[in-house]
């Protein structure tokens, strides 16, 4: 378990991919959802370090050994939220179950029409945030994403929703070049998605307690946000099973500037509070974790 | 190595004073040397704060799709000249 996360390849490929949005869009979800019991042990026996780190966050979460079926079960969960993807690309939350805590949080934060970052994390599916294009169309979301990362997947959801293309400001680049489109999407009054969970290799991190003992957490997010004194919202689409999702906004800071003589105090405070937030959402429903790598062993 | 130019060393000045480099004196700023990872060890963030900085003393903005930003971030020469060159087009009313 001693690679990055990044350095982990992409699952499945390119016709694995693109047969099971074949199917999903030709035949339906339920079609689709009856191949993941196969794609799901497929996973499983697989992709040992995954089946490994998933065991293990399991095990934490619930405070008891994680069985095997545990294990298949957050394979499968995965699996539908990557399936379900496919379809809130292609059709909107259309056929979903949706519910949205906290929209009056968002709304407060954002009335002032100057922008804010929506911190989420990899947990469920932050694409059920797209319930918001319905509710609120005239917001604009720009999401920091790197497209490198899983090459053949980004192909796929830009192809079935060339407009997703435009929403996304690219992380693989040049740092320099990301931050200055994250500084013009937000005078346009966007709101800029960012995770804060994972940091690429290299990046500057600190630690704040998770599940009980420190994990690193990026400070990028929150620092950009301070930079461009945008206030954070939490957001958060946790997957419920069957066809519902659970979206939820939480304000989270105000947008103020962190002068330097005080960061890594700020910092320290900003993270430990995400962290705990964080735990808190994931323990709604632990099998919504996908970050399957040792998380706390870096 | 050469010296700073006026120009460069009223940029090494904002670049200090703008991400706090209190132990870095601005006059030793190497006008070739790397600014980011090198010699400042400065990373993206700092570029958004420098960028925020110079839109603010110099009225222009540093655009997100120049395809030259990897350059122009490269060094505080390249960045000055950069400067100059938006100053003098912004002052004479071309953009």
């Amino acid at each position: 378990m001693k690679a990055h996360w990044s350095e982990r390849r992409e699952g499945g490929g390119r016709f694995a991919l693109w047969l099971i949005r074949s199917i999903g869009l030709h035949l339906g979800r339920p079609a689709a959802r009856a191949l993941l019991y196969p794609i799901t042990l497929y996973f499983y026996f697989r992709r040992g370090p995954e089946r490994r780190a998933s065991r293990a966050f399991l095990a934490r979460a619930f405070a008891r050994p994680a069985r095997e079926r545990d294990v298949l079960r957050h394979i499968h969960r995965y699996a539908g939220t990557i399936l379900d993807r496919v379809f809130l690309l292609a059709r909107g939350a259309h056929g979903f179950v949706i519910g949205v805590q906290g929209l009056e949080e968002l709304e407060t934060r954002i009335a002032h029409g100057r922008g804010a970052v929506l911190l989420g994390a990899h947990i469920g599916s932050f694409e059920a945030l797209r319930v918001l294009a319905e509710i609120r169309p005239e917001l604009r979301v720009r999401m920091l994403m790197d497209r490198g990362q899983t090459p053949a997947l980004t192909e796929l959801l830009h192809a079935l929703n060339p407009a997703v293309a435009d929403m996304v400001i690219d992380a693989g680049g040049d740092g320099t070049t990301a931050v200055l489109a994250i500084r013009d999407a937000a005078a346009q009054g966007a709101l800029i998605g960012l995770l804060g969970d994972r940091a690429r290799p290299g990046e500057p991190t600190q630690a704040a307690r998770f599940f009980g003992e420190p994990a690193q957490f990026p400070v990028a997010p929150h620092l950009i946000a301070a930079a461009l004194e945008l206030p954070v919202v939490l957001a958060f689409g946790l997957y419920r099973g069957g066809n519902r999702y659970d979206v939820y906004f939480e304000s989270f800071s105000t947008g103020a500037a962190i002068p330097r003589a005080d960061r890594q105090a700020r910092l320290a405070e900003l993270l430990q509070r995400y962290a705990a937030r964080l735990e808190y959402y994931t323990r709604l429903d632990p099998y919504n974790w996908f970050n399957f790598y040792a998380f706390w062993n870096v | 190595m050469s010296a700073q130019t006026p120009a460069e060393h009223e940029l090494a000045e904002l670049i200090v004073a703008s991400l706090n480099l209190e132990s870095t004196n601005a006059a030793a700023i190497a006008p070739e040397a790397p600014l980011f990872g090198g010699g400042l060890g400065l990373d993206s963030i700092d570029a958004l704060e420098l960028a925020l900085a110079i839109s603010k003393r110099y009225g222009f903005s540093l655009r997100s799709d120049n395809p030259d930003n990897k350059r122009i971030f490269s060094s505080l020469r390249e960045l000055s000249a950069h400067v100059e060159k938006q100053r003098s087009t912004t002052c004479s009313g071309a953009r």
